[in-house]
């Protein structure tokens, strides 16, 4: 008579919220800075980003047939991969190079290792570390926004010509090696805040992501512990340095807003798969991206280092969910 | 100002609460129907076994199923009748089990009416000696009425080994649709609050707290001015808390309104506190003033797919259908009978399924209510997100419990201390790829049973 009556464990009803729904959240929240791209990169950024969502979600869907199972496009965590690696790949890069990265992404970090939910590491990032070790070239050429004029004038980079120029982060070298002065790179802030430098595509506007990012959190899609405790410790790092050398360190909002720390901390490493689940996990992560990107850019030879710092802490991630293993509120039982 | 501070527990989460369909019904009695089924298991404990033969004829209030063990309690006939058959039946929680059937015609039956007009503020609990309330607790057959349904005298016995000092009374009623508790809270304030009275002078407690969730004022209010009518607000107090799920789980309201935590694996009385449902209560004074055993009790009856939704005083051993039928019947469009709330209630497929003493609701959910997901039973791969984890009352990780069970490693989901569980369900409920966790858990804690029973 009811045949429609079905039976299924408690509870019976369920918030109103899907993968899908999040990865759709996360999409809307990368708006602001897509818009940002299109405005600084004109129709190159959008033509990247087209790209490299198309190629993920082609093989992803290629993946699916081969293997057999259904077809997972639906819940568009292959679109959030595209858009994310699009956003962190030069505006002049090749569109080749972009195809080759998103297969990457999607077939050798994600489907292989079993799909959304198993992948160790961060697909965009995995694959971005694949084309810097491949194209390297390719991957450092950094075209100046077509709404600037001219060549920034503080600072003298060494490339003349007009398309290309140093990134606000190969500023921030250069004051580190003496080359110039911090209060020379200061000049450009509000650039750097506002996105009219060169770098990547959807990391050059510190405020389309802060916008997006907000809109993150106020839909709950994120929590707050991985971009609070990535900015704290970045900025931490940063103030500590300032303080000590304020000859050769320039200020913590130009480290903050520059180079791919806003992407990161909002979009990057808060990717649920790759981060620890606790929240004591979520901050002792952050902290870890945060210090990591900071020493990099510091100390290493490269002018930036979101990228290896998610890399590096996703792979601590599981043993990170070990150590925040804890008991329940009542206490460990006495058995 | 008492919404002032809002007390609660940690985790947790806010469905839609949905009383609205039945909050403002009062109490109905419901016409006695033509045959009851009375599972002999309607209690946490060891099963009754049948004291009446088939064909025999049986007495309102005469015991029909009892057990020597301590922790049981023994089942009275809710009617003038005649035992048709002892059978198996289908049962909620446990699937099947022994049940005996009784018949009844129902000009013999007419509908038994609650009277709490018979307490007032005059009531002395002191004629009555703790051994007398615990008897008499015990021969009514009282069980929680809050859905576990652990016998009530061994709650409220006294126990040298852990003394009891407090008494918290369970009004919460934090699940969603439900409004039994709160109808009774209205409208049988004295009786139930004889019933405290008599229960904290058996349990030997010397404050009691009755715990309300902010969402229901006017039951704050209703035990407000009976306590100060009684001249008792210095031992019994209300104590309002957070509008949250699962605030009425035992181990939440403890934490809520004493701030204390209830060991794992734990018991109340470790830490010197009893816990009573408000329904429970009621019955207690019932039992101990008026020796009438438990045969009655008000299940709300509520969900957008009931013509009729309401509050109703329901002979234990009714059937879900005949129930239904009283309330003008399932629409079209309903997708799931659950015996209790949406929550941590039963979905049933066999509306021949009796009502028992700790069911306190029948609701029924729409294909919408259910959320379209969970309809389909579709669950995606784990995104890691750790939504069960912030939600979790008891601090657990329901992922890691869940995927350990769907591979049938119980060491590992022991390990993430499956047994600490208190199945509440608020990690199914926020998970976004609608995984059932809580199921999983609860499937690792029977394999876990049968694993040691074998054992031996």
């Amino acid at each position: 008579m009811f045949s429609q009556i079905i039976v299924s464990p408690a509870p019976h009803t369920s918030q109103n919220l899907t993968t899908r729904r999040l990865m759709a959240d996360v999409l809307i929240g990368l708006v602001p800075a897509m818009v940002a791209s299109a405005v600084f990169f004109r129709f190159r950024a959008v033509l990247v980003i087209a790209v490299c969502v198309a190629a993920c979600l082609l093989s992803e869907w290629i993946c699916n047939r081969l293997r057999r199972k259904p077809n997972s496009l639906g819940d568009l965590s292959a679109a959030v991969t595209g858009v994310i690696l699009a956003m962190s790949l030069p505006p002049a890069v090749p569109l080749s190079v972009a195809v080759i990265g998103s297969v990457f992404a999607i077939v050798i970090v994600k489907m292989l290792f079993g799909g959304l939910g198993n992948n160790v590491f961060n697909p965009a990032m995995a694959a971005r570390a694949f084309l810097t070790a491949s194209f390297g070239a390719a991957m450092t050429t950094w075209t100046v926004p077509a709404t600037i004029d001219s060549a920034m004038p503080t600072v003298q980079a060494s490339n003349v010509e007009a398309v290309t120029q140093a990134t606000p982060l190969a500023w921030s070298k250069m004051a580190l090696k003496g080359q110039a002065t911090p209060e020379q790179v200061h000049a450009q802030l509000k650039d750097v805040f506002w996105g009219q430098v060169g770098g990547c595509i959807g990391e050059t506007s510190a405020a389309a992501l802060l916008l997006g990012g907000l809109y993150l959190l106020v839909r709950k899609t994120i929590t707050c512990h991985i971009p609070l405790a990535v900015l704290l410790s970045a900025g931490i790092f940063a103030a500590v340095g300032r303080l000590l050398k304020p000859d050769v360190f320039v200020r913590p909002d130009f480290h903050l807003f520059g180079g791919g720390l806003m992407l990161g901390a909002f979009f990057i490493a808060t990717d649920p798969v790759t981060a620890p689940l606790s929240v004591r996990g979520k901050w002792l992560f952050g902290i870890g991206v945060g210090l990591l990107i900071m020493l990099i850019r510091v100390v290493g030879e490269y002018p930036e280092g979101v990228m290896y710092a998610v890399l590096i802490m996703n792979a601590f991630t599981p043993l990170i969910d070990r150590l925040c293993h804890t008991a329940p509120v009542g206490g460990k039982p006495h058995v | 100002m008492i919404f002032a501070a809002k007390k609660t527990f940690k985790g947790g989460v806010h469905p839609l609460e949905n009383k609205h369909y039945t909050e403002s019904c009062p109490i109905e009695p419901v016409p006695t129907p033509r045959q009851l089924v009375l599972p002999l298991v309607q209690h946490i404990g060891a099963p009754c076994k049948p004291l009446v033969q088939k064909k025999q004829t049986v007495a309102l209030g005469e015991p029909i199923g009892r057990s020597d063990a301590y922790v049981s309690a023994p089942i009275h006939s809710p009617v003038n009748g005649v035992v048709k058959d002892i059978a198996l039946a289908s049962h909620p929680v446990i699937g099947r089990t022994t049940a005996v059937y009784l018949e009844a015609v129902p000009e013999e039956n007419p509908p038994r009416i609650p009277q709490p007009q018979r307490f007032d503020e005059h009531f002395d609990p002191g004629t009555f000696t703790p051994e007398q309330i615990c008897t008499a607790i015990q021969e009514a057959g009282l069980v929680g009425m809050g859905g576990a349904g652990f016998p009530t005298r061994v709650k409220i016995d006294p126990n040298p080994a852990m003394p009891k000092h407090t008494l918290i009374i369970n009004g919460c009623e934090c699940e969603p649709y439900i409004t039994c508790d709160y109808r009774i809270m209205l409208e049988w304030t004295w009786q139930i609050l004889a019933g405290i009275r008599l229960a904290a002078r058996a349990a030997g407690c010397q404050t009691v707290r009755i715990g309300i969730e902010d969402n229901k004022p006017e039951a704050v209010k209703a035990f407000e001015q009976a306590l100060s009518r009684c001249r008792c607000e210095e031992d019994i107090q209300v104590v309002v808390v957070k509008t949250k799920y699962p605030q009425g789980g035992e181990r939440q309201l403890i934490r809520a309104v004493l701030g204390k935590q209830v060991p794992t694996g734990g018991i109340p009385p470790q830490i010197g506190v009893c816990v009573l449902n408000v329904a429970t209560c009621a019955a207690i004074a019932e039992a101990v003033v008026f020796q009438k055993p438990l045969t009655h009790r008000v299940v709300t009856v509520t969900g957008r797919a009931i013509a009729r939704p309401g509050n109703y005083y329901v002979p234990i051993g009714m059937s879900v259908q005949d129930l239904l039928a009283h309330c003008g019947g399932l629409t079209e469009r309903a997708a799931k009978v659950v015996l209790g709330g949406p929550m941590m209630g039963f979905a049933i497929a066999d509306l021949t399924t009796p009502l028992t003493k700790t069911c306190g609701a029948l609701t029924v959910l729409t294909r919408e209510d259910v959320t379209e997901p969970k309809y389909a039973r579709q669950q995606t791969a784990c995104i890691r997100c750790g939504r069960c984890l912030a939600v979790c009352p008891e601090g657990l990780n329901p992922t890691k419990i869940a995927h350990a069970v769907k591979h049938f490693r119980m060491d590992r989901a022991e390990q993430y201390y499956l047994s600490a569980c208190i199945e509440c369900g608020s990690c199914s409920y926020v998970c976004p790829a609608h995984i059932e966790l809580a199921g999983y858990i609860k499937t690792g804690k029977l394999l876990k049973a049968r694993e040691k029973k074998r054992l031996g």
